[in-house]
């Protein structure tokens, strides 16, 4: 496995009045090739959680494994294990700093100490695997580009380091629908070559249509782990902790509710298939 | 990283020190620096050291905190203490070893010197902690008012205290989450030779400003939207009033002033 929390406790500020618990004990092993979304209403801990995936922040108690190895054993050996869990954080289009967006996607690899050749060979691959023209905004500031570019050159900063492990904190925030479903297909892309994905969300239908395996956040503590089949079967408990449904378990839920024989499901092609099935094979009384 | 910074270090607990009006807190510690000026001899601290110790008790912040707001002055602490021991060379000689001499004049000075500095800034600190710096800056602006009338600015002097004081934790908060996110790239920002730290802070100071400008940006919008346009006809969710602990503490405190003198003749 790629990821293992063992016991994970993170305290904010302990031993001061501001004393916060942040990760109460949490387990959690996320495999090769997982896609793994981690879901839970604001402030139920996914970022600190996040935050442990690359030694960002130390647990309080407990240990995280990267491949069997406790990776705060060796405070020296972070900076290493950086390059292969790839973390980029919420709004990353905030930390952009360089003159041109060649050089900003530059300052990973750079910090590698690889080769200029293999860090432009670099830079050109992880423009290409989000979709942007090194030719028409490669020399560009990256702060004359859309918010949406923005943000892509941010994901191409830590891509460039190709990180065996991609850890997304709300990597869809604040963009608009285009944006989004470019950004959507780029991480489905990524996974489908092979790099596993730890992805933080909070709309329900992007990661009906992403994950492979779901991790429920409820103030601090893993509530549920599951596929997301087992998780969307319980609609009832998401509810209680503030989440929701993707809209197509809803609409599946409304259609049972009707008498139609549908199966619960959750992703949108699904549903279609479904729903095609039964207005082709019906007698008519359906439409 | 950057979380051990405390400035507008308000301790968050109820306290009768805590309830005083800010205008009171703030005239009241000009009163105690001027009494702790007026201190003669070690005789003439006895007043202040109680007074402190009453109101550290009173206010209900730890001990342990206190002496926080001491660290950052250690080295100046040291310095007074060492230059007024050894270069003093008037007095009785109390030590001598080669070209090294103590004498009593300069014990005394180190000691007093010291101390004056300990009880400042134990004095001010206090008042920071124990009053949140909003109310602070409400109570200047009170304070400061009557100076209006000559073209003084002592509302826009206030609301610029106070969103600098309400952006220093935020932009503690975005340059620690810029400095993570860059370390996420591999950033070194703790290790290298000097210009070599001073180039890892680029990746860092950019965004920072950047996103700075942009929450002005953002904020005199905001001011705006809702018909901000300066002090001139202003009223206030929270207004000042003096009450009975107040007078309490004017007149407590104001006998330090002639207690301290009178304890310094007695020597």
């Amino acid at each position: 496995m790629a990821l293992e929390l063992q016991n994970v406790s993170h305290t904010y500020q302990p031993n001061t009045p501001f004393s916060a618990v942040a990760l109460d004990n949490i387990s959690l092993s996320i495999e090769d090739r997982d896609l793994l979304a981690l879901i839970g209403h604001t402030g139920s801990g996914k970022s600190t959680l996040a935050q442990h995936l690359n030694g960002l922040m130390k647990p309080t108690s407990g240990r995280v494994l990267f491949n069997g190895k406790d990776i705060n054993e060796d405070a020296s050996r972070l900076r290493e294990l950086r390059f292969q869990v790839g973390l980029v954080f919420q709004y990353p289009e905030y930390q952009l700093f360089e003159e041109t967006v060649e050089k900003d996607i530059a300052f990973g690899p750079r910090n590698m100490g690889l080769s200029d050749e293999e860090i432009k060979s670099r830079v050109l691959g992880a423009m290409d695997l989000v979709g942007l023209n090194p030719e028409e905004i490669g020399q560009k500031s990256p702060f004359e580009l859309s918010g949406g570019q923005m943000r892509r050159v941010a994901l191409a900063g830590v891509l460039a380091m190709r990180p065996k492990v991609l850890v997304l904190d709300e990597p869809t925030a604040g963009l608009d629908p285009r944006a989004r479903s470019f950004l959507l297909s780029d991480i489905k892309r990524l996974h489908r070559e092979g790099t596993t994905v730890v992805m933080i969300s909070h709309s329900m239908d992007d990661v009906a249509a992403l994950a492979t395996r779901i991790a429920v956040m409820d103030h601090g503590s893993l509530a549920m782990t599951g596929t997301p089949a087992e998780i969307f079967a319980q609609p009832q408990r998401l509810i209680q902790m503030g989440l929701n449904v993707p809209q197509v378990s809803l609409l599946a839920g409304r259609l049972i509710a009707a008498g139609l024989p549908v199966k619960p499901c959750f992703r949108m092609e699904e549903m279609a298939d479904q729903l095609a099935e039964l207005l082709k094979g019906g007698d008519g009384d359906v439409a | 990283m950057l979380r051990d910074i405390t400035l507008g270090q308000y301790y968050p607990v109820d306290s009768p020190i805590h309830r005083l009006d800010p205008r009171t807190k703030i005239v009241l510690t000009i009163v105690y620096i001027v009494a702790v000026f007026f201190g003669k001899g070690l005789l003439g601290y006895l007043p202040t050291l109680l007074f402190l110790l009453l109101i550290i008790k009173l206010s209900g912040v730890p001990f342990t905190m206190m002496l926080k707001s001491l660290r950052p002055l250690r080295i100046l602490l040291i310095f007074t203490f060492v230059l007024n021991l050894f270069f003093i060379s008037s007095g009785e000689v109390l030590f001598r070893w080669r070209f090294i001499q103590i004498t009593k004049d300069g014990l005394s000075h180190a000691l007093r010197f010291s101390l004056r500095l300990i009880f400042l800034v134990l004095g001010t600190s206090l008042m920071t902690l124990t009053t949140p710096p909003v109310a602070l800056t409400d109570g200047l602006e009170s304070l400061c008012s009557p100076l209006k009338k000559i073209g003084f600015p002592a509302h826009e002097m206030a609301m610029m205290m106070t969103i600098a004081l309400r952006f220093i934790p935020t932009l503690i908060e975005e340059a620690d989450k810029i400095m993570k996110a860059q370390s996420a790239r591999g950033a070194d920002f703790s290790s290298g030779s000097v210009t070599s730290r001073a180039r890892a802070m680029i990746p860092l100071l950019v965004p920072l400003f950047i996103s700075a400008f942009r929450r002005a940006g953002d904020l005199a919008f905001a001011m705006e939207a809702r018909c901000y346009r300066g002090g001139e006809g202003r009223t206030r969710l929270h207004i000042l009033k003096f009450r009975k602990g107040d007078a309490v503490a004017f007149v407590i405190t104001g006998l330090l002033i002639p207690v301290t003198i009178f304890a310094g003749r007695l020597l």
